[in-house]
């Protein structure tokens, strides 16, 4: 390696040179684009920034590029087959769809890093919903609605804990065993359904308004505008007070004009999406208002996203997916770390599940059916996000990007009337050219997988 | 000793400089297997029970988890009826499914590969096989409709097999893709989610895929067939041990031979006996060995020769124990992959017509569960004794393990369980299928050849 000026880490290394007058250009040099930093650490103005960003696009590591491609790519196409597709009707019913697999994409991403896999996230989900619906009725268990989701979580990480055990300290290979726990599972659920339609449509009882809320309870369109603008302002201000204080403390930060505009995006997404649910969406009637469900996504998403990227837990994770044997010889616990890895997954597919329940309303054996089928949308919506099949490359918010596209196929050839056959051979094509995009993009990059 | 697995000439063939070369426990953990060392009975008991005691047990846990499982069920099953011949017959009949499957499943196995795809494409290949033969409809000879589902198959198999090998996609991510992709071809092909597809035994053309799993063959003949292969079986294996033994090569003692023959001819006398057994009521006689018996048969021994007597099969095994050794040494491993994929997915086809004559003829989308299939399928290798992670197991194996879970499967079935029926049919295989597993993880960590 040419010596480089610099001996940045992906840590937090003071460099001594913040002050603009020394600024050398250390993107210029073609090695540092392939070095383990990432250069738009180093960058320094935004045209700096930039042409480093794009170096590392073409170096294989493209992030969310291709699937926000592909939103578009998706969004216009259906558009133009069908001029209903952008409705803000139909917009939100797609948010509302999408969101089962932006949760499941998120805990499938948890398996991913580690560069292992997850096949049960669907029954998983399937488990949780069952338990959240059956402990809430009011013929039998009548349990308050928290007390059901915390314990329909809590089953669905205890099983996590055992496949991740099983997997970590076994050494049996994650696909089987998830495979082995998805056939349990089926029995499982049948046996907790116990044959019967499950259901918690009923209006009389707190308790199932509560949870069908999840999914078609709105904020009111004001609230909405009110909670955009706290949301935004204080992710605005998290985001600048950290640039700023990095830039005090002389640390390698991103460009102020960067941040900015980071902040902008947000902002404008955040009231697109705000302005979209806020549109009358009923026939008759009214119906209007950003749903619940949305938030719960952004919770979920801003929690992973920082348990991911900002602890030494989610440090372990990337870690591990990268190379197992230096994470051991580095002192991490990969016993420890995988098991957890796995307790995230399942408890995250519960959450769908939780979501799931309140989607559907009733729970009939066919979940199962439907379950089996998001694992392989969970994994493509990964895949497709932008995480590796092979470990150690991927962020929470590519899982929700995933999501999004599935959901937009989805929506986008149900609103076509193509029958669910076609569908998912459309979407098994895309599992397997977003898997080719992965491998063909690994093997552009200069590490080697 | 520079013996390797192959044919080394030992030299010292003469009983009377016979060395004991099993006493030593290199020579039963080394590459050579022990048995082929041994010069008598006893060192050859004892060098299979050291290889047994290393975790390369071969065929004998899942024979006594079938023993196992058939004097349970026997125990268990209202009047006791496991064991009475209709059911024997049926069981072998439902089981064939998971031993085509199984085979299948094995030589992707060995690659170190998996291929979850194999249930969603036998079932393609019942499919298009039954539509073939439509009358009205394309009418085609039984034989063109087989050969055309299974080259069909084939074809599936080498595309996929070229994603893994020459892309590098994971197999697993591949095969579920393919698994989804023809999932939803099937019922396409099919017209749609009521559509069904079915062979008539009244039709000539159509009846000898309705026999392939329902036809019998008369007592008389299935005794003739029996000692046809008997003797056909016993003369090969006696003939090369003798030409072996002849050249002075290593060979298993006479005696072993003797035992080997003589355990062919019992297993077979018994299967026959079974069959032949009236198992129709006193009106109808229903006896005689089912044509899907010589089937299987057929299909494992061209397995068993194609992976253990050509260069194919030894290829596979290199590339399973490891794939970089394998490559240096001249393997071309993407030819040998994708060939392996689509050998998988043709023989899984094959499965996926008995499957469609096993149901009387009959599919429709209802027929089987493709994830249900793939799952039962890896479970009987891996129970049979594939090992998950390469290089290790043989297409008995497949047939074997494909049995014990036909055996487990219809076992449940026969228990009066009421509501708990059904979530045991997704229940036990998950269970077994970890279990089996769990005996590879442990018995690999157990051997002396690291995974």
């Amino acid at each position: 390696m040419p010596d480089i000026p610099v001996t940045a880490d992906p840590g937090e290394t003071p460099t001594g040179t913040a002050d603009t007058s020394t600024v050398v250009d250390l993107t210029a040099a073609a090695e540092v684009a392939t070095a383990d930093v990432p250069p738009e650490l180093l960058a320094q103005s935004l045209g700096q920034y930039l042409r480093a960003w794009w170096l590392r696009v073409r170096g294989g590591d493209s992030g969310v590029l291709p699937v926000v491609l592909a939103i578009v790519v998706v969004a216009v196409s259906f558009q133009v087959a069908n001029s209903k597709f952008l409705s803000s009707q139909n917009l939100v019913n797609l948010f509302e769809q999408s969101t089962v697999y932006m949760v499941l994409a998120m805990a499938e991403i948890f398996a991913l890093l580690l560069a292992e896999i997850d096949l049960s996230v669907g029954l998983v989900m399937a488990l949780g919903s069952v338990v959240v619906a059956e402990l809430v009725q009011p013929t039998g268990a009548d349990w308050p609605w928290w007390a059901a989701i915390i314990v329909a979580l809590l089953a669905c990480a205890a099983f996590g804990a055992i496949q991740g055990w099983l997997v970590a300290k076994l050494k049996m290979p994650s696909f089987i065993v998830t495979l082995g726990g998805l056939l349990i599972l089926e029995g499982v659920a049948i046996i907790v359904l116990g044959g019967a339609l499950v259901s918690i449509g009923n209006s009389h009882y707190t308790n199932e308004v509560v949870l069908y809320d999840i999914f078609y309870g709105r904020f009111d369109p004001v609230v909405s505008w009110i909670l955009l603008a706290v949301l935004v302002g204080a992710a605005g201000a998290g985001l600048w007070l950290r640039d700023t204080r990095k830039r005090r403390n002389g640390l390698e930060t991103a460009p102020r004009s960067l941040t900015a505009m980071k902040i902008v995006l947000m902002a404008v997404a955040g009231i697109a999406v705000v302005a979209i649910c806020n549109v009358n969406r009923a026939h008759f009637g009214t119906i209007e208002g950003v749903p619940y469900i949305i938030l719960i996504v952004l919770v979920v998403l801003a929690a992973w996203t920082v348990l991911l990227q900002r602890t030494r837990f989610g440090r372990y994770v990337y870690a591990i997916g990268g190379n197992a044997e230096a994470a051991r010889r580095a002192g991490v616990s990969l016993p420890a770390v995988r098991i957890w890895g796995f307790v995230l997954a399942s408890l995250t597919s519960g959450i769908a599940g939780v979501l799931f329940a309140s989607w559907q309303v009733s729970l009939t054996t066919n979940i199962i059916k439907t379950a089996n089928s998001y694992v392989l949308l969970a994994v493509a919506a990964a895949v497709i996000g932008g995480t590796s099949l092979f470990g150690g490359r991927g962020k929470t918010i590519h899982g929700v990007l995933g999501g999004l596209v599935i959901g937009g196929i989805y929506n986008g050839l149900y609103l076509l009337g193509v029958s669910s056959q076609w569908i998912d051979v459309v979407v098994a094509a895309v599992l397997l050219a977003a898997a080719t995009i992965d491998v063909l993009s690994r093997r552009g990059a200069p590490r080697q997988a | 000793m520079t013996a390797d697995a192959g044919e080394p000439p030992t030299g010292t063939a003469d009983a009377s400089t016979a060395l004991d070369l099993t006493a030593a426990p290199e020579a039963a953990t080394a590459d050579v297997p022990g048995e082929l060392l041994a010069q008598s009975l006893g060192q050859y008991v004892r060098a299979w029970w050291l290889r047994v005691r290393s975790g390369n047990s071969g065929v004998l846990p899942v024979i006594l988890a079938i023993v196992l499982v058939a004097v349970v069920f026997e125990i268990v099953t209202p009047e006791h009826a496991f064991l009475r011949p209709s059911n024997l017959v049926y069981v072998f009949g439902q089981s064939t499914v998971y031993m085509m499957l199984a085979m299948a499943e094995t030589v992707v196995l060995l690659l170190g590969e998996i291929d979850l795809s194999v249930g969603a494409v036998a079932l393609f290949g019942g499919v298009v096989a039954f539509k073939l033969v439509q009358q009205p409809g394309p009418g085609w000879p039984w034989w063109a409709a087989m050969l055309a589902a299974l080259i069909g198959c084939g074809l599936v198999g080498a595309l996929q097999g070229t994603l893994t090998a020459r892309l590098k996609i994971p197999s697993f991510v591949v095969t579920l893709g393919g698994f989804l992709l023809f999932s939803g071809i099937l019922i396409i092909v099919l017209g749609g989610a009521d559509g069904n597809v079915s062979v008539r035994s009244s039709v000539p053309n159509q009846r000898v895929i309705y026999d392939l799993v329902q036809g019998l063959i008369v007592p008389t003949a299935g005794w003739i067939a029996l000692a046809v292969v008997v003797a056909a079986a016993g003369t090969a294996i006696w003939l090369r041990a003798s030409t072996r033994r002849r050249h002075g090569l290593v060979a298993p003692p006479v005696s072993v031979t003797v035992i080997r023959i003589a355990l062919v001819a019992v297993v077979g006398v018994a299967v026959v006996v079974i069959c032949t057994i009236n198992r129709g009521s006193s009106l109808v006689t229903v006896e005689g060995v089912p044509w899907v018996i010589p089937i299987v048969l057929v299909v494992l021994g061209a397995w068993t020769v194609l992976l253990q007597r050509t260069r194919f099969g030894r290829y596979v095994y290199a590339i399973g124990g490891n794939p970089e050794a394998a490559r240096r040494a001249g393997v071309r491993l993407v030819a040998i992959r994708t060939w392996s994929f689509a050998l998988c997915s043709a023989t899984a086809g094959l499965g996926g017509i008995l499957l469609g004559s096993f149901f009387f003829g009959q599919y429709s989308t209802n027929t089987a569960d493709a994830g249900q299939l793939v799952l039962y399928s890896v479970a009987a290798s891996v129970i049979g004794g594939v090992s998950l992670f390469g290089g290790r197991g043989k297409a008995i194996h497949g047939v074997l393990g494909g049995l014990l879970i036909g055996g487990i499967a219809y076992g449940v079935s026969l228990l009066s369980l009421g509501t708990l029926a059904t979530p045991l049919q997704y229940i036990l295989p998950g269970g077994v299928l970890l279990a089996a597993v769990l005996v590879d993880v442990l018995s690999r960590r157990g051997s002396v050849t690291r995974a």
